[in-house]
């Protein structure tokens, strides 16, 4: 059932033989003459479309054009909850997406300043879940004692509420 | 370096304990496509790397699939948590258990116990990249394997975020691929290893 819905989206692409203009050293990719024997990914645009952060964060990517789910996915995904720490883990998941991106797209200053200014608010969101919550890390200074050890940890039920 | 921050990626939040499930989505732990393998894969292979973009990227990646590894434990702890002796007979989890009781062990689904011989580091980077573009496509089927078996939302809701992961991923090596052929030699991509004949 989903094998005959792809064939029947699929359009059948020209694959130019020399007559391309391509090198005996080249095939042909759509637009481009490209090495042989060599694995192809296309590379990502520039300051691609992104979703906000709460969306990245529940479907697993900021680009919605790397959005690629599973068939049995279910339809709907969870809301995610509205807690200090899931905006704190979606800013930080937008920054984790970012930053992967501007490592095979280094130039991209429009994506550089985003990238910046998510780091600007996390740090800002990450003082104010400490103060509330506990500390993220081991070195946070917290008031009254050592809190490093409280629970729950991470693992635990109630540690990511 | 690295630094700890006690909060997970992605919230993994299970409701009702299933030690079934637990012994299939452990291969994830310590199966041969699963997140240990997958960060000593790319902790390990940056070393060799000749170009920036692939230091950095397989850095990044690497320290991720941690995060992953450590989403994956804290499912199999909660699926696991106050077991009866008679749920674990019944759920076939019996074998995991009376090795590790509810520990949490990096082994395959299948019972083999985590081996390096599942990754690979060739000191290339051609062999390497395209070992971790399969290598994230693994992981990616694994994942819809077990959105096959598992019907619970808490689990699944986790493994559609990891499973997405994989994809973008592949996306960003299969670009560090791009990007280090624009840096060999136009006329032969073979010529030489970039990661050792500098």
């Amino acid at each position: 059932m989903y094998i005959e819905k792809i064939m029947k989206n699929a359009s059948c692409c020209d694959l130019p033989g020399s007559a391309s203009g391509c090198s005996d050293r080249e095939g042909s990719l759509p637009g481009r003459c490209a090495a042989l024997a060599f694995p192809y990914v296309p590379m990502q645009n520039k300051n691609p479309k992104r979703y906000d952060q709460r969306q990245a964060l529940q479907q697993g990517t900021l680009f919605p054009g790397l959005d690629l789910p599973f068939h049995r996915e279910l339809r709907s995904r969870f809301p995610a909850a509205n807690s200090a720490l899931s905006e704190l883990m979606a800013l930080d998941f937008a920054i984790k997406e970012l930053g992967l991106y501007l490592d095979t797209h280094a130039n991209d200053q429009e994506v550089l300043e985003l990238y910046w200014s998510y780091i600007r608010m996390a740090k800002e969101g990450r003082e104010k879940y400490e103060a509330m919550y506990g500390p993220l890390k081991k070195t946070t200074i917290t008031e009254g004692g050592y809190r490093w050890l409280d629970d729950p940890w991470p693992w635990e039920k109630g540690g990511n509420d | 370096m690295f630094v700890y921050e006690k909060k997970l990626q992605y919230p993994v939040r299970i409701s009702t304990p299933n030690p079934k499930l637990a012994a299939l989505i452990i291969s994830q732990y310590g199966g041969p496509d699963g997140e240990l393998g997958a960060s000593l894969r790319y902790l390990s292979q940056r070393y060799s790397m000749p170009y920036p973009e692939l230091k950095g990227l397989l850095t990044d990646i690497g320290v991720e699939e941690l995060g992953h590894l450590e989403m994956i434990g804290a499912i199999v702890y909660q699926l696991t948590r106050n077991l009866k002796e008679d749920d674990i007979r019944k759920a076939g989890f019996d074998a995991y258990f009376v090795d590790h009781t509810t520990g949490v062990y990096p082994t395959a689904a299948s019972g083999w116990p985590w081996n390096a011989a599942s990754m690979a580091v060739k000191g290339d980077l051609i062999a390497d990249l395209t070992e971790d573009l399969a290598a994230e496509q693994k992981a990616r089927v694994t994942y819809d394997n077990i959105l096959r078996m598992s019907d619970d939302p808490d689990v699944n809701d986790v493994i559609k975020f990891l499973r997405q992961r994989e994809v973008v991923h592949f996306q960003r090596f299969g670009e560090g691929l791009q990007l280090a052929k624009e840096k060999m030699d136009q006329k032969n991509l073979y010529f030489i290893n970039p990661s050792f004949d500098k």
